[in-house]
């Protein structure tokens, strides 16, 4: 039996690769940046997790795959779609979420959960690349400023502009006309992200507001993204450590799951083992009671045995 | 819960909608060689008025079919590109748009000929075979584009086409005895509707300088009427587990019952598919090979994509086994129909147009389809060129999830223009939405 799974999400513009070991522990998390959806940024992604956490590919037991190129993977056993692994791994990330709204390079979506973490509704962008990371990235070139220094510019605007378009084509002339009129960088990117509130704020009400909101995806590192649903929703969002990694996090997490149900009664062997060590270890006559047996968990064969 | 689609499994379609397809090349056919057998033409969208027509022998030309039988052909384009050409946006209905295109096509060709440059439409170019109207009935209910296209229609034919105009007003369903067929509104709307088709029928008396034939039409109108139940009868079957037939089956049989002539030969069709679908029952034998889920369809066919879909829910183990386009629609009321007198019952089926009611009766009969057939989740097609259809779409979403529990997926797509169909849009949103309907029943196991 192998000791670690996979979750890899091959998304439009970059790849995310988490490594668990069978108790869910993150091993490593690796992000690799590709120009487009290629075989070649998902193998650097996953290479790179490999190579971080000192394993092979011959140590996975399981692989699962996400985001757009979730298809075109061979190592991949299985392949779920962004809205389950996005709705596991953030949920994972921040267990109090009930929606979460993820903006990554090519879509965006909205997702609430119920109690028990399922995906109880869900909407996404419908047409082209409305609202997302790529529309950012298309104006950040207009505007000739780095994509990672956006948020923070347009965190000084000062002036309420509005950008009505979402087609990124249409608005880049959008910013264009208003740059030559002489509008400040920092007002128009404000802007800009306005514009992007604006639209997650429009899938938010087709599955239905409610919090506590968590923000995934790799748009949730830009500040002003953050302000500006933040101000347009009127609540708080949780940002999780890493939000760029909720889906393959999500991924990994279902791997693990189907790895461990294959695998139950070897995993179950391999516990009482463990708890026999342990004991052995403690030189106790109950697992982990160090003098403290009521503090001894009640699991495996002792546990049925009603200790 | 994995979604490798499996390439090997193939809708299960009932063998005997082929004889639709026989069915709409005749049709056509006919009507392609109308001018050459002098017969009068009606250019007519929306309502199915052609019973009306068929009796007084005039050829009757339904917009939406003529654009749907193109696309479903794959060959939509020219007549889009010609709209196009002549300056109707690409937001228009693409209904419209590829109708208008081939009125733009027929002119095109006739003002050639006039200025004796040869240029002969090209017997497979469908866009410019239609034949020119003589009259245009508009007959149109809740849809913001119908009337306007029969004026432009006008337009492009010189404004000399005689145009009557048949006002079917919006159910609003309001009024506290307000039911389904039932209240006071109801009757009023009912009996201002027949009035209208009273005052139509004397307008096509004028056209042909003919007295009515009634008793022709009380003839189509018992096919129809006896068409429409072995139709229900065959769809109700499909409450049994497997589905015997799927909503595409009944997409490919809208044309008989919707604008075919009206003859003993539609009653033979749903005779045969309703005997096929009861066999079906008989032998357990699905219209998926493996029916996992069961789906509703909400919203208007893509004509380019009906193999495409049904191959496509097949292998997703998806049977869609009812929708709001096929179950709410084309005559769905049978019992109003008195073939003997049948113009109340036509007006009245025309009222029940599927967008025509106020959104609460017409949530409470698509939620009680949902449980009629059992279904596990709702696929939304928003097209993007018809908004009247899509409009309702986010309250009937809401109305699945919170009363039903059921999962819903929209995509965007279009009724005749390609262009707007993504196919990773439908994909991820509908995986994604039986990846949620399997974690629901594995936290129920």
């Amino acid at each position: 039996m192998k000791s670690y799974v996979m979750g890899i999400d091959f998304g439009s513009t970059t790849a995310k690769t988490v490594i668990l070991d069978l108790k869910g522990k993150v091993v490593v998390s690796c992000v690799a940046h590709m120009g487009a959806v290629s075989g070649e940024g998902v193998k650097a992604s996953t290479e790179g997790a490999l190579k971080q956490a000192g394993l092979t590919q011959a140590d996975i037991g399981r692989t699962v795959s996400t985001g757009y190129g979730r298809r075109m993977l061979d190592i991949a056993d299985k392949n779920f779609t962004e809205i389950t692994c996005h709705a596991r791994g953030a949920v994972t990330m921040v267990p109090e979420a009930r929606l979460v709204i993820d903006i990554g390079g090519q879509d965006s979506k909205v997702i609430s959960v119920d109690a028990n973490g399922l995906v109880a509704q869900f909407a996404m962008n419908d047409r082209c690349a409305a609202g997302t990371g790529k529309f950012l990235e298309v104006l950040a070139r207009a505007m000739e400023i780095r994509l990672e220094d956006m948020g923070d510019v347009a965190l000084a605007a000062k002036e309420k502009l509005k950008i009505s378009s979402m087609c990124a084509t249409f608005a880049e002339t959008e910013v264009i006309s208003l740059l030559a009129e002489g509008q400040t960088k920092p007002d128009v990117l404000g802007a800009v992200h306005a514009a992007i509130a604006s639209r997650t704020i429009g899938l938010v009400g087709r599955v239905g507001k409610k919090g506590p909101v968590v923000m995934t995806g790799g748009v949730a590192k830009n500040p002003a993204a953050v302000h500006y649903i933040q101000e347009a929703l009127g609540m708080p969002l949780i940002l999780p450590g890493d939000p760029q990694t909720a889906g393959a996090l999500g991924a990994a997490l279902i791997a693990l799951d189907d790895y461990r149900s294959e695998h139950k009664a070897e995993l179950a062997a391999m516990e009482e083992d463990g708890i026999e060590a342990q004991m052995a270890e403690d030189k106790a006559c109950v697992p982990g009671c160090r003098g403290n047996p009521t503090a001894a968990p009640k699991k495996g064969l002792l546990g049925a045995l009603g200790f | 819960m994995n979604m490798i689609v499996q390439p090997e499994k193939r809708a299960n379609k009932l063998k005997s909608t082929r004889i639709a397809g026989k069915l709409v090349n005749d049709y056509w056919e006919m009507v392609w060689r109308a001018k050459e057998e002098g017969k009068l033409v009606c250019w007519y969208e929306g309502s199915a008025i052609n019973p009306f027509l068929e009796a007084a022998d005039i050829v009757w030309v339904h917009g939406e079919a003529y654009s749907a039988m193109l696309a479903a052909r794959h060959q939509e384009g020219p007549a889009q590109q010609a709209a196009e050409e002549r300056g109707y946006m690409k937001e228009l209905c693409s209904y419209a748009r590829t109708h208008l295109g081939c009125a733009v096509s027929n002119q095109r060709n006739r003002n050639d000929t006039d200025t004796g440059v040869s240029n002969a439409p090209d017997d497979n170019d469908l866009a410019s075979k239609l034949p020119p109207p003589d009259m245009i009935i508009s007959a149109y209910a809740y849809c913001s584009t119908g009337q306007q296209w029969d004026e432009m229609t006008s337009r492009l034919f010189g404004k000399k086409i005689p145009i009557f105009n048949v006002s079917i007003p919006w159910v609003w369903g309001s009024k506290p005895d307000a039911k389904y067929l039932q209240g006071r509104e109801w009757n009023e709307t009912s009996a201002y509707v027949e009035r209208q088709l009273m005052d139509m029928v004397k307008f096509i008396e004028e056209r042909t300088g003919k007295p009515y034939p009634w008793d022709r039409l009380r003839e189509l109108m018992t096919n129809v009427k006896r068409a429409s139940e072995l139709r229900l009868e065959a769809m109700d079957m499909c409450t049994a587990t497997p589905a015997p037939a799927s909503f595409f089956d009944w997409v490919v049989s809208i044309a008989p019952i919707n604008n075919l002539p009206a003859g003993p030969q539609i009653v033979d069709y749903f005779q045969t598919v309703r005997d096929e679908v009861a066999a079906r029952v008989a032998s357990g034998e699905g219209a998926v090979p493996k029916e996992k889920y069961r789906l509703f369809f909400d919203g208007i066919m893509n004509w380019n994509k009906v193999g495409w879909l049904a191959e496509k829910f097949a292998r997703y183990d998806a049977a869609v086994v009812t929708g709001r386009y096929t179950h709410m629609a084309f005559w769905q009321e049978p019992g109003l129909i008195d073939p003997q007198n049948p113009v109340l019952g036509m007006a009245q089926n025309y009222l029940i147009c599927p967008n025509n009611h106020a959104a609460p009766i017409l949530i409470d009969l698509i939620m009680g389809l949902c449980e009629k057939y059992q279904v596990d989740g709702m696929v939304i097609h928003a097209s993007r060129t018809c908004r009247a259809f899509t409009n309702p779409q986010f309250l009937i979403a809401d109305a699945a999830t919170k009363r039903l529990g059921i999962q819903t997926s929209m995509f965007e797509g279009d009724v005749t223009d390609e262009s707007f169909y993504k196919d990773e849009l439908l994909n991820s949103r509908v995986e994604a939405m039986l990846e949620a309907i399997d974690s629901r029943r594995m936290a129920r196991a």
